[in-house]
């Protein structure tokens, strides 16, 4: 028997506009993603690298980056910890994938639940950001393909550059989802935040 | 504020570590007798100048990490992993 399917922590949340009028607002939505922590067993490292190639098509990204392949995309979050990321499909889906792969050189644990993504994208997206982030985020410094894991407002975040435009996420513990979205409207007040 | 380079994630500013005391104390071994292990809870140089400390990365990579410190400066010379040793220089 499986579990009945999460409500959102966002879902109650108005959609539209917040903050000020104008033409290039932040824009943010609640994309429902698979998140599943893959932690490499002693002396495994060799072996989770080939098993992440052979079943997801993907080179274990180090620290700081990330790495995608078949809808998937890894991240490194801390030595010898990654997460998988995946747009959500049936519950538990990726983690059963995940399980079978990793089966001997790894632990694999569901986190769809216990983390919910933010999704920001615009112009203004950096300054946005820069009002409780202290990463640099400066294309210099940071880019596409990079993640970060860093507190914001005081809660642990995880800023995943996904493109270009600029656009991130950002994953927080669930239960942290709401107070964490009112810092984000908050910051994006005065360009205005466009919800989705 | 101290900008700590940790070997994982870059520099990052002291608010994302946690300060977890002298890295050079030891733990008895399990035959230690009372002294021993009073010492070993309570007894620190404390001293002025260089000390090699525990520094968690609790808001980003989560690791325990060496940090090579001076007290009076705060200046911070060399950052390892937790395996690793860190010498103190002289003086
Ligand atoms: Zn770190």
């Amino acid at each position: 028997m499986s579990a009945p399917e999460a409500v959102h922590p966002l879902a109650g949340v108005a959609r539209g506009r917040h903050g000020a009028a104008g033409d290039a607002p932040l824009r943010v939505s609640f994309p429902a993603r698979d998140i599943v922590q893959v932690m490499v067993r002693r002396g495994q490292d060799a072996a989770l690298a080939a098993a992440m190639r052979t079943a997801f098509g993907i080179d274990a990204p180090g620290p700081g980056h990330t790495a995608s392949g078949s809808g998937v995309t890894a991240i490194w979050i801390q030595p010898g910890q990654w997460l998988l990321t995946a747009p959500r499909t049936t519950e538990g889906a990726l983690a059963v994938r995940a399980a079978e792969a990793f089966a001997t050189c790894a632990a694999v644990a569901d986190q769809s639940h216990g983390r919910t993504t933010i999704a920001v994208s615009g112009a203004v997206a950096r300054e946005a950001l820069s009002r409780g982030c202290r990463i640099d985020l400066h294309p210099r410094a940071f880019g596409p393909g990079r993640a970060a894991s860093t507190p914001i407002a005081q809660i642990g975040c995880l800023v995943h550059q996904t493109d270009a435009a600029p656009s991130f996420e950002l994953t927080v513990f669930s239960t942290l989802a709401e107070p964490f979205l009112h810092w984000l409207l908050e910051a994006g007040a005065p360009f205005g935040v466009e919800i989705a | 504020m101290l900008r700590i380079p940790c070997p994982h994630c870059g520099a990052r500013d002291e608010v994302e570590f946690t300060y977890r005391g002298d890295a050079t104390v030891t733990r008895p071994g399990p035959d230690g007798d009372v002294g021993a292990f009073h010492d070993y809870l309570y007894l620190r140089r404390n001293p002025r100048g260089w000390q090699v400390e525990w520094w968690q990365h609790n808001g980003g990579c989560r690791a325990f990490l060496k940090v090579l410190r001076h007290t009076v400066t705060h200046e911070v010379r060399a950052v390892a992993a937790a395996t690793e040793t860190l010498e103190v220089p002289g003086a």
